[in-house]
């Protein structure tokens, strides 16, 4: 607390008695106090707007290069044809009415000894900072992908490829051969490899029959929801060919050839590499990561970084939680950090929370499954309660993942 | 004397203007066990989805029922059976109190065919007996309000009702669900889903 003379602290103490009937009382002897977020996905935007719920008297700032805030939850919809990229395209405005400052620019780096992020020539202070900087991808690990890496599309950060994955499958001619390769675990959405291969295979069984998909795997089977997408491909069994344990080594686009781990060579007309990933650069470069040099340690209940002071990771580039890479968990550790910032912030103890995963895929133009997962907190670590999936597919399960969006992305955004 | 006076008002002031510090609207423990519930059920209770239910202003003991039942297994949701599960281990008193205490948001100003409204006030006659004659429910015993809850929701409760996965323990309510819902059916209960999701 900031020394003051007592003649200076009884006009303070004055004005401020008289002043405690408003709304919004400063905090005596504080200096401001500042948090930055790095990020406005579904868990950096999140907890910019909780930070401010939680604390009014806190600025937080918010660094976000894209002016929209595009969906992944749903964009394998988009690839099907069933969903148009529009309808998952949202904006900022509901972040801002918080009182959050947006500033549509990257983040360049951190400097944590000095609590200071640099944007483009500024370099801004903060007494807390929270990144939620999503994944990266690690190019280099499949061979020639790193050359080919602007025709070859991912689609897996939902956008422009999104839209012309869904362009190639319109062109595919019936009787073609589309391509799709997973990533060795941890990714970004465990079952959304598995989501797109229903929703292709769905497309493909009502507009081009004679087609055929090919899911090049890198883990032995699939990696969430198991039992329900084993049923699912079944039913798409004339359409879909499920590889496991086939990691692409190698992609060749001009002969159009995928090469596997175990020298198989797999030919394509229309490819999806989902790459092996990492947490985003800048956790990177900010030397947030681990030993494994991909994902971010963090406090399970702070979500503190367990490499650097002040410094918060939430979302997809977090590990060590027994938790999905999902956009409900990202948004769950948005609010629960947001809540621990602002304790800290006060000098008081955080609250012991813990989050859940509601995850929705669907598997046809109409049906979804679901696995939810319940956690606590134990002796400071997440730990699961419980987890539910669904019996099967269904028309409610889809209708309760609309509901679930029109509420989530209000959450994370309005 | 000077001195304790200013002591003593600088201690009053200091620790009134400390409990300001969060100040936000989720300064209770209730507020904060639930954050993860917002996801489905929107800030403070306010679901804006159709399939999911409103929270906001709900009658606690009746929450805390809910809660219990889909822990237990007394009620089959996949996404409600972990969560509840959730809220007992967090705090189904602070829980329940906190969404009691929120302002439940206006009915749903949807459009609706003024027909299927007009079928749906006649077909709620029968229900009045038990939710109150404005589907305000009857905290006496333990039985929900209707009034403004989200449509979707209703209609997959009474979905769940008429094909009989959805049993009440009260043998006399039971029996009187049983009754009404042989009389229903699905243009029915989408006629008073629409109804109560919007009476004013």
């Amino acid at each position: 607390m900031t020394k003051i003379s007592r003649r200076r602290f009884l006009q303070v103490s004055g004005l401020s008695v008289a002043a405690l009937g408003a709304a919004q009382v400063p905090v005596f002897g504080q200096a401001r106090r500042r948090v930055i977020v790095i990020g406005g996905g579904w868990g950096g935007a999140t907890a910019a707007k909780y930070v401010r719920l939680t604390d009014p008297s806190i600025e937080v700032t918010l660094l976000e290069p894209n002016k929209e805030f595009i969906s992944c939850p749903f964009s394998n919809l988009v690839l099907a044809g069933v969903e148009s990229l529009k309808s998952l395209t949202l904006n900022y405005n509901g972040v801002r009415k918080h009182g959050v400052k947006i500033r549509h620019e990257a983040a360049a780096a951190i400097d944590p000894d000095k609590k200071r992020v640099r944007v483009g020539k500024d370099s801004l202070e903060y007494d807390r900072l929270i990144v939620s900087p999503g994944i990266d991808f690690q190019w280099d690990q499949i061979e020639g992908l790193a050359q080919a890496k602007d025709t070859v599309l991912h689609a897996w950060k939902a956008g422009p490829q999104t839209v012309q994955l869904a362009q190639q499958l319109q062109a595919l001619p019936d009787g073609g051969v589309v391509v799709m390769t997973v990533p060795p675990v941890a990714f970004r959405c465990p079952p959304g490899p598995y989501e797109r291969t229903s929703m292709i295979a769905w497309f493909l069984k009502t507009k081009k029959p004679k087609s055929k998909l090919i899911v090049l795997d890198a883990n032995k089977d699939i990696v969430s929801k198991t039992g329900l997408f084993k049923a699912i491909f079944k039913e798409y069994e004339a359409n879909i060919e499920y590889r496991p344990s086939q990691k692409a080594e190698k992609i060749d686009v001009g002969a159009k050839e995928i090469t596997t781990e175990t020298g198989d060579k797999v030919k394509y007309d229309v490819v999806n590499v989902i790459p092996p990933q990492r947490a985003g650069a800048i956790a990177v470069d900010a030397d947030l990561v681990g030993g494994d040099k991909r994902w971010c340690e963090v406090d399970h209940v702070t979500y503190e970084s367990l490499k650097q002071k002040h410094v918060h990771v939430v979302g997809d580039a977090t590990i060590g939680l027994p938790v999905p890479k999902s956009g409900n968990v990202a948004n769950a550790m948005g609010k629960i950090c947001a809540t621990a910032v602002v304790y800290l912030l006060n000098g008081k103890e955080v609250p012991q929370i813990a989050p859940g995963n509601t995850c929705y895929s669907w598997v046809s133009d109409k049906e979804a499954i679901a696995v939810v997962n319940a956690y606590k907190i134990e002796n400071g670590k997440v730990v699961q309660i419980e987890q539910k999936l669904t019996a099967g597919k269904s028309v409610a399960t889809a209708q309760n993942s609309i509901a679930w969006r029109t509420s989530i992305w209000n959450d994370v955004l309005g | 004397m000077a001195t304790s006076r200013i002591l003593a008002i600088s201690i009053l002031t200091f620790s009134l203007l400390t409990a300001a510090a969060n100040a936000g609207p989720l300064d209770s423990a209730g507020a904060q066990k639930s954050l993860v519930c917002s996801a489905c059920h929107g800030f403070a209770g306010n679901a804006p989805g159709q399939h999911v239910p409103i929270l906001a202003g709900i009658n606690a003991n009746y929450f805390k029922k809910a809660i219990k039942d889909y822990a237990d297994g007394k009620r089959s949701s996949p996404e409600m059976e972990p969560y509840s599960k959730y809220v007992l281990q967090f705090g189904l008193d602070e829980i329940a109190d906190y969404f009691a205490s929120q302002k439940k948001p206006a009915p749903a100003a949807v459009k609706v065919d003024a027909k299927a409204l007009s079928r749906g006030a006649t077909l709620a006659s029968q229900c009045g007996a038990c939710h109150g004659p404005k589907g305000d429910g009857d905290p006496q015993r333990n039985i929900p309000a209707l009034r403004g809850q989200r449509s979707g929701f209703l209609q997959l409760q009474m979905n769940l009702f008429a094909s009989d996965k959805r049993k009440l323990e009260d043998a006399e309510l039971e029996e009187a669900k049983k009754r009404v819902f042989k009389g229903l059916n699905d243009a029915d209960i989408a006629d008073l889903a629409a109804y109560y999701a919007t009476l004013k």
